[in-house]
């Protein structure tokens, strides 16, 4: 009988050893444990055995259904998982595909700056106010100490609507704006459009400049420069240097023009500051106090600052565009560019 | 202006190279724009002498010559007669000609030719710019000229120029003097002036012409010298190679001399041939309305009224200060001439400038701005010049009309003042030393300084002028950053529309938009090309009077157009697919011709093409935007005649349009040169949608922790009923637990029956309080139902 159980044993594991698939563990499972299974005979059959046997007996059918049952389950798990793992290998992908379209849009390299900007000067204080583009020449010119027929109107290029009436050629027209309707302390910051009657190869009729303007009690030259280093050094680098040059504007005295040094090659000069070393990025000085006092703040109780620049300048250094033209084309392979 | 640097060493002495000169003169507030080198005109063009000319073998008309060259000897096939012993100027392998064409060695008919022979012309000369030569002919010098050396520095035209950029402010260095003055001052030196010194030869100016001025306000001052037993003659090689330095056309010796000083003091200059000036007299009086000159330049000019005129007793003979008259030019045989040295008021000379299309050099110069000294040092200049170069005799005496002017002002100040504007230690013997090197006198008065400016700088009015003169010489670099060192502290601040905008702009880029920025003018097209309605408002646009050209003319009242263009050009230039916005204003005249501001609302456009662009697709990015915005839309159809009438709808919010979207009408779309390509777009008016709420935070709103229990209703309903008014009559209605309503099917087929439609919609129902049971759902959809049944017709299917 012994002999018996041990064939059936031999032969079960042998089976389940080479199932390889669930089915044919099916198969086992019927063939040894089913109702008419070999395993369930021989547990039927226990009735001819004699009874003095029969303990000894049924231990040895039960620890032969066991084992049958223990290696049935773990081939079990052993085959689910090699399944799994099939299926999974039939459904790999090429994951250096990519879906076609970027899903996600972007913002334009000039309103990228001028968020940068707003940050940096509303960190130092300034708030952010906007104006008419298209202004009177009493903004414009005549409260900037630009009087009609001044030869300083020849250092823009006006576009005239009427006699009156113009597209702003600077921000500048907001200062007059601002300082004829605020007392100080002012401190602001105007970006916006501005037009010249230019178009050439490296200039477009519209550009955007960034106005800047405080008046207060003692303002000095130094905090200009303060400001303005402040200000290249976080729009550019930690380590750019200001170097203030005379200069002239109708509506500051004194004027200056701000080098900034080259981003590009931190100041050893290259092709972008023509080996120079130094950038000419802005315009400045201390409001003219002919101005101040025509807008109406009292030039002997307060002194202001001004300053102007280009956004498209600064976003095209930023960024290495070649032309100032590429900002106004809008092709989708520039604009996709920039995030 | 052009300042030949050999012309400055007449005033000042220059001991550094022009670079350096260059950034001194960046220092202290004059830019140089170039420095240009003469002698780099034309290279490799060296002095070379022959010393060997043999007949070309092949060809009569050629010779074959051997030339020294300092050491070297070159053979040159030329078809020039020349002669051993000459000493020539020769172009070698590789030199650049004038015009840029590139020398090469080579063989000439069978013979190797090393170079080639050269005149003015190869070099970029005239007779005018260096002497001793002549046109057509090739260049020949003496026996002094080393061999070897540069041609051009040979014929002593070497000279450096620098192009300086003089600021509005200082009209006076528009002059090689006046900069000279300056460079003394950025070197440290000292600056000799233009040198009078003539003798008269009797009789007197009075004789010979009289001078009114009926309108002293636009001409302050009128002086005028007289020359007689005049020569005409060619100006001396010094004169006529400095005027063609400052790309001035030498014509003769009168004419060049008033030339010479225009570029010299500053100050523009007038010769009349007195023949032509009737009565011998000169009369400065306001144009009459329609009276007419020829000038110089052949050109006739209609006055009017406001403009100045130089006449005689019968006819003008020149637009004041800025050209003369066909009719009193210097002729070959002028023997008496009349020196005019001029003040005029420099926006009538602007004005006039402007209104007639003439300009001259004295026309500029005018413009600018000439101050009061400058005309009696000009003409004692000319008739300097006259004297030195025997062009005639000088009457005694010149005549000088003139208004009372100050020679000079004072300006009261203390230190702490220009230390207050400057930020930086102001020292008081610097300051005074650095002043007086500029010809601002100091002295103390009380406890306050006074500076003493001299009227030829009319810059110079105040304390912030006196710190910018001190500064620029000083220098910046005593100018040590602060921030706000005694200022009061302010906090920055974002105005809200600036930050609804930033909110749009961020949604519709993260809706996977792209941003433009175009133009803010257009073509006055863009009206017809939307096929605008003859009475719609946009077509108010506002014109400029001096565009650039018609198609960029008027002020748009509408991004459509803007954005059309930009979809059309991406098309073009191979995107298949395009999705953009832009933000920007329109400008919209309360009347026109403008007479007040216009109003400038603030929009949002967007356009789109490509695959899977579609209406929703649009609808869906503008919906995204209103939700930031907290805002509710309705949307209607729309009857803008550039869009598609069955895919466009207006926006309406509270009631009123504020904006529109659509495919682009078929038309519209050839207009704009596209066949095959569905184009989208939308606008909507920033302006009409700002208020506060629009930055309002969202309120939290609970939701359920029991399941959400989901049933689907498919309804028949008439063709024209919209899914939108179904679900808002079905949010209007309140039904209880209903959470979401969402049209998930609509179709059409026989079955349903004609002018029919099928709409499936779900439901999803929740409760707060616990999991809601079929018999309270079964009350709700039958609500839903019959609000269905009232409100759109529906019946069940």
């Amino acid at each position: 009988m012994k002999e018996k159980l041990d064939g059936i044993k031999a032969n079960a594991l042998e089976m389940i050893d080479k199932a390889v698939n669930t089915s044919e563990l099916n198969e086992v499972r019927v063939k040894y444990l089913g109702k008419s299974g070999e395993i369930s005979l021989v547990m039927r059959d226990m009735a001819n055995v004699p009874k003095e046997d029969r303990p000894a007996m049924g231990k040895l059918v039960n620890e032969l259904r066991g084992a049958v049952e223990g290696a049935l389950s773990q081939k079990t798990a052993a085959l689910a998982q090699k399944e799994e793992e099939a299926k999974l290998k039939a459904e790999e992908i090429d994951i250096t595909l990519c879906q076609s379209d970027r899903a996600i849009g972007t913002l334009h390299p000039l309103t990228l700056i001028r968020r940068e900007l707003i940050d940096i000067f509303v960190s130092m204080g300034f708030s952010v106010d906007e104006g008419p583009e298209i202004e009177s020449d009493l903004f414009n010119f005549q409260l900037l100490n630009i009087p009609k027929d001044h030869p300083s109107r020849d250092m823009q290029d006006t576009f005239y609507i009427n006699e009156n009436m113009l597209l702003r050629t600077q921000t500048s027209a907001m200062q007059a704006r601002i300082m004829t309707t605020q007392q100080p302390p002012i401190r602001v910051v105007v970006p916006g459009k501005v037009y010249r009657s230019d178009d050439d190869a490296s200039h477009s009729p519209i550009f955007n400049q960034f106005e800047g303007l405080a008046i207060d009690k003692h303002i000095t030259m130094g905090d200009l420069q303060g400001c303005l280093q402040t200000f290249a050094q976080k729009i550019f680098s930690k380590d750019t240097k200001v170097r203030l040059r005379p200069s002239y504007f109708p509506f500051t005295e004194p004027s200056v023009e701000v080098d900034v040094t080259c981003s590009m090659c931190h100041g050893k000069g290259c092709r972008v500051c023509k080996g120079s070393g130094w950038v000419e990025i802005l315009g400045a000085g201390i409001v003219n106090p002919a101005v101040l006092d025509m807008c109406g703040i009292d030039s002997k109780r307060f002194s202001g600052f001004a300053f102007g620049f280009g956004i498209d300048r600064i976003a095209m250094i930023k960024y290495g565009i070649p032309n100032i033209k590429l900002l106004y084309e809008n092709d989708m392979r520039f604009l996709k560019q920039f995030n | 202006m052009l300042a030949p640097i050999s012309w400055l060493r007449d005033y000042v002495n220059i001991d550094v190279a022009p670079e350096l000169l260059a950034k001194k003169l960046v220092g202290i507030g004059f830019e140089v724009e170039e420095i240009i080198y003469q002698n780099k005109k034309a290279s490799g063009v060296v002095v070379g002498k022959i010393v060997q000319v043999s007949p070309h073998p092949n060809a009569d008309r050629l010779r074959v010559t051997k030339i020294d060259i300092g050491g070297k000897l070159l053979q040159v096939v030329t078809n020039v007669p020349v002669v051993g012993g000459e000493v020539i100027a020769v172009a070698l392998d590789g030199a650049v000609l004038a015009d840029g064409n590139v020398i090469r060695a080579g063989e000439l008919r069978g013979v190797m030719s090393e170079g080639m022979l050269c005149g003015l012309e190869e070099v970029g000369l005239t007779v005018d710019d260096v002497k001793g030569q002549k046109q057509g002919d090739i260049l020949r010098f003496d026996g002094s000229a080393t061999l070897g050396q540069p041609a051009l520095d040979a014929l002593g035209y070497n000279d450096v120029i620098l192009d300086v950029a003089v600021t509005a402010n200082r009209p006076d260095c528009n002059s090689i003097y006046k900069l000279a003055k300056e460079i003394a001052v950025a070197l440290d030196t000292t600056c000799k002036e233009p040198e009078i010194n003539y003798v008269t030869a009797g009789e007197k100016v009075s004789d010979y012409v009289s001078v009114e001025v009926k309108n002293p306000e636009l001409c302050p001052r009128y002086m005028a010298g007289a020359v007689r037993n005049v020569k005409i003659f060619e100006s001396s090689q010094k004169i006529k190679s400095r005027l063609r330095a400052v790309g001035i056309r030498p014509i003769n010796n009168i004419v060049d001399i008033t030339n010479y000083v225009l570029t010299e003091i500053g100050q523009p200059m007038h010769s009349f041939d007195r023949r032509d000036l009737t009565g011998d007299r000169i009369c400065v009086r306001n144009a009459e309305d329609g009276e007419i000159i020829t000038t110089l330049d052949g050109k006739e000019n209609r006055l009017d009224n406001s403009m100045l005129v130089i006449c005689d007793s019968a006819r003008p003979v020149a637009v004041a200060g800025i050209m003369g008259g066909l009719n009193s030019g210097i002729k070959e045989d002028t023997s008496e001439v009349i020196f005019e040295s001029v003040k005029f008021a420099r926006d009538s000379i602007r004005r006039t400038s402007r209104t007639l299309g003439l300009r001259s050099d004295s026309s500029a110069r005018f413009e600018k701005g000439i101050d009061f000294a400058s005309q009696e040092y000009a003409l004692k200049r000319a008739l300097t010049l006259v004297y030195e170069s025997g062009s005639g005799d000088i009457v005694d005496g010149l005549i000088d009309v003139k208004v009372d002017f100050k020679k000079e002002r004072e300006i009261p100040f203390t230190i702490k003042q220009i230390r207050d504007i400057l930020g930086c230690a102001v020292p008081k013997d610097r300051l005074v030393s650095i002043l007086a090197r500029l010809g601002i006198s100091i002295s103390e008065r009380g406890n306050k300084l006074v500076a003493t400016v001299r009227e030829d700088r009319e810059d110079i009015v105040g304390v912030n002028d006196i710190a910018e003169e001190f500064i620029r010489v000083y220098g910046y670099r005593h100018v040590k950053p602060t921030l706000f060192k005694y200022a009061s502290l302010t906090s920055g601040a974002i105005p809200d529309k600036l930050k609804v905008i930033d909110k749009i702009k961020d949604t519709l880029a993260a809706c996977g938009l792209h941003e433009i920025v175009t133009y803010s003018f257009t073509s006055p097209e863009f009206a017809d090309k939307l096929s605008l309605d003859e009475n719609d408002g946009a077509r108010d646009a506002i014109k400029l009077l001096n565009p650039i050209g018609e198609a960029l003319s008027v002020m748009r009242t509408t991004l459509a157009h803007s954005m059309l263009e930009t979809l059309v050009y991406n098309l073009t230039h191979f995107n298949k697919s395009a999705a953009l916005f832009e933000v920007a204003r329109v400008y919209l005249p309360k009347s026109l011709p403008l007479a007040e501001l216009p109003y400038e609302e603030e929009r949002v456009s967007i356009g789109a093409y490509g695959d899977g662009v579609d209406f929703f697709a649009v609808k869906a990015a503008l919906q995204e935007v209103l939700k930031a915005l907290h805002i509710n839309a309705n949307y209607a159809r729309s009857e803008r005649p550039y869009l598609h009438s069955g895919r466009s709808a207006e926006i309406i919010v509270d009631g009123k349009s504020v904006g529109y979207l659509g495919e682009i009408h078929p038309k519209t779309a050839r207009i704009y040169g596209v066949d095959n390509t569905r184009l989208y777009i939308g606008e909507i008016s920033i302006d009409a949608i700002f208020s506060s709420k629009n930055l309002q935070k969202s309120k939290f709103a609970p939701f359920s922790k029991f399941p959400t229990i989901e049933r689907d209703l498919a309804v028949v309903v008439d063709d024209q009923i919209t899914a939108g008014s179904m679900i808002d009559a079905i949010n209007k209605a309140k039904i209880k637990y209903l959470s979401d309503v969402q049209i998930f099917d609509t179709y059409k087929s026989e079955q349903i029956g004609e002018g029919k439609k099928s709409v499936g919609i779900s439901f999803s129902f929740s409760s707060l309080d616990g999991t809601l049971t079929d018999d309270e759902i079964a009350l709700q959809m039958k609500k839903i139902l019959s609000v269905l049944k009232r409100a759109s017709g529906a019946k069940i299917r």
